[in-house]
């Protein structure tokens, strides 16, 4: 069962909705796509030989001493869970690329989640590193918002922000 | 029954594996894929939940629930969904008044399947067996015609603790929503049976009477100083209290742009408060407290109008907390930000993920009555220091009206 937001994507094209603090999989070229990350990153997996993609909106760096009920909440986690669900679909580690987004550093002064945006974008790095996945392209820090889209089939990702500009990562 | 934030833990996961099993007896009825959009463990005051009600026709399939949880377990249809439902079980359905005892019998039997999928759920969690009632159908427009009398379901209370999810079959126009109106004696005692506590640690559900009070109190103190600030005639439209997940509390915030206004809080409690704008309600503010207002963008003199407002709110809203909870709180300086909404919200759901796995959402509505203006009040207090600032409560004390509250309206 995938829990779709509110807004969630009703177009013809098979769009399936990544909530805060989940992950998901594709090897259909179904297109994954996440919204409004503040100092959440989103982290992007492709791999382009078995066509399998998968798509994390992390919340915090790692899960450590957590029960592991929910890993698409922590980067470390994510990145282990995802690699481990796109093998299953017949993807190979050794031939993903990742893209990294977010992690913004949202609220001046007042201390809220300060840092927590870096930290989140560090853990994810380790993490990608630990598997020994090269990351292609990222776009993080900043003070402002991104929502991402990932193409399931082709591996593209569209970033966009609250101006309605959109760029491919 | 006394709870906690485990104790409500625990609900949310039984209010979240019924709706799982709810969804997918509703997928295998009607062949398409179904989904969960909300699942909520709410206290709601008998007006939130006549509001729920207020829109038009429902129809309701109800069982009475025996042992844990107790109470009763409620699907309600709106008309569309009831009609689609017919349509689709009982396509030579041609009754006149569009409903027939064919298609009463349709709807009771399909939520009376959505009913056992939520009880098999609840049995999962509670690890025990749930007797239920014979299906009851009913039909109405108001919450009393649907649900029953209020005053069983609030036990006296002032909140009523309801289980709420909303769920739509993908593609189609079934869409239902799902009550349980426990029994909080059969509750308590299924809680203390599952969590291995004999007597549960935590407050008394009485004294949820006080977040109500905080809530009324916080909300009536914004609502009057944005009236004497800007002249809009403000009200309160909504004003609840969810128990959520962190991870879920961005999720119900719109993507497009928003401008906020955050605040830390530090005394007891504890905890975060935002106020968010929709663009347009921006525009309001800034035509309303500048002499002649920046033509595009809100402007530096617009973004310190929005944050002196934002002030005088949050002094107001968290004097209408210390009234009721008899503490001192303290407020940091304002945050202005712009930027899509969840993507505001999403820092302060990581400040508490980082100490706790749910929380309180005190969430809020004000509205003005003259022209468009939406403020969304978000305030989320520390799990640890809420549950002391109401044990700490004196319980005689919580129905009385507090002193006259002090807000810094002469800074205006």
């Amino acid at each position: 069962m995938r829990t779709y937001g509110a807004d969630s994507d009703q177009s013809d094209r098979a769009s399936v909705e990544v909530g805060i603090a989940e992950y998901a999989v594709t090897d259909d070229g179904e297109e994954l796509s996440t919204f409004g990350l503040g100092s959440c990153v989103a982290v992007v997996l492709y791999d382009d030989d078995a066509g399998v993609a998968g798509l994390a909106h992390v919340m915090l760096p790692t899960a450590g001493g957590s029960d592991g009920e929910s890993p698409g909440k922590f980067a470390d986690t994510a990145v282990a869970a995802m690699v481990r669900e796109m093998e299953e679909r017949g993807a190979d580690a050794d031939d993903m690329e990742a893209k990294l987004a977010g992690g913004s550093e949202m609220f001046e002064f007042t201390g809220i989640a300060q840092g927590v945006g870096q930290r989140n974008v560090e853990a994810a790095r380790e993490a990608l590193q630990a598997k020994g996945i090269p990351i292609e392209a990222e776009d993080v820090g900043g003070e402002h918002g991104r929502s991402v889209r990932l193409n399931g089939e082709i591996g593209a990702v569209e970033l966009k922000t609250a101006d309605n500009e959109r760029e491919e990562l | 029954m006394k709870i906690d934030v485990n104790t409500l833990g625990t609900f949310h996961e039984m209010a979240k594996e019924g709706a799982g099993a709810a969804a997918s007896r509703l997928s295998m009825m009607t062949d398409v894929d179904a989904h969960v959009d909300v699942t909520k463990v709410n206290f709601m005051s008998e007006s939130d939940i006549h509001a729920e009600f207020q829109d038009g026709s429902h129809y309701g399939v109800k069982v009475k629930l025996a042992g844990a949880p107790g109470g009763q377990s409620i699907v309600v249809f709106d008309a569309g969904s009831a009609n689609q439902i017919v349509e689709t079980l009982v396509p030579d359905s041609d009754d006149d008044d569009g409903f027939s005892e064919m298609d009463k019998s349709a709807i009771t039997e399909l939520g009376h399947i959505l009913n056992n999928g939520f009880i098999d759920g609840w049995a999962d969690v509670l690890e025990t067996a749930i007797d239920i009632s014979t299906p009851e159908f009913v039909r109405g427009e108001s919450a009393e015609a649907v649900l029953g009398d209020l005053d069983d379901a609030l036990e006296g209370a002032e909140l009523a603790l309801m289980f709420q999810s909303h769920i739509h079959a993908t593609g189609e126009e079934i869409a239902f929503s799902h009550y349980l109106l426990p029994d909080y004696d059969a509750m308590g005692e299924a809680l203390a049976a599952v969590t291995d506590r004999p007597v549960p640690a935590g407050f008394d559900y009485e004294k949820l009477t006080g977040f109500d009070r905080m809530v009324d109190r916080g909300a009536e103190e914004v609502a009057n100083s944005v009236t004497q600030m800007t002249g809009f005639e403000t009200g309160v439209e909504i004003r609840r209290i969810n128990f959520v997940p962190v991870e879920s509390i961005p999720r119900d915030i719109s993507q497009q742009r928003q401008v906020g206004v955050a605040f830390t809080y530090d005394g007891l409690p504890s905890g975060y408060l935002l106020f968010l704008f929709d663009e347009g309600s921006a525009r309001e503010i800034v035509d309303a407290l500048l002499p002649s207002s920046p033509e595009d963008e809100l402007g530096a003199m617009g973004e310190s109008a929005i944050k002196e407002l934002g002030n005088i709110m949050a002094s107001g809203f968290l004097d209408g907390w210390a009234n009721v909870l008899d503490t001192a709180i303290d407020m940091s300086t304002p945050s202005y930000i712009r930027d899509m909404g969840s993507a505001l919200v999403d820092p302060i759901a990581i400040e508490i993920a980082q100490d706790q796995e749910y929380a309180f959402v005190f969430d809020t509505l004000i509205q003005a009555r003259d022209r468009e203006f939406d403020c969304v009040i978000m305030a989320i207090p520390e799990e640890g220091d809420l549950e002391r600032a109401l044990d700490a409560l004196d319980t005689d004390d919580i129905g009385k009206e507090p002193e006259t509250p002090s807000f810094p309206i002469d800074e205006a």
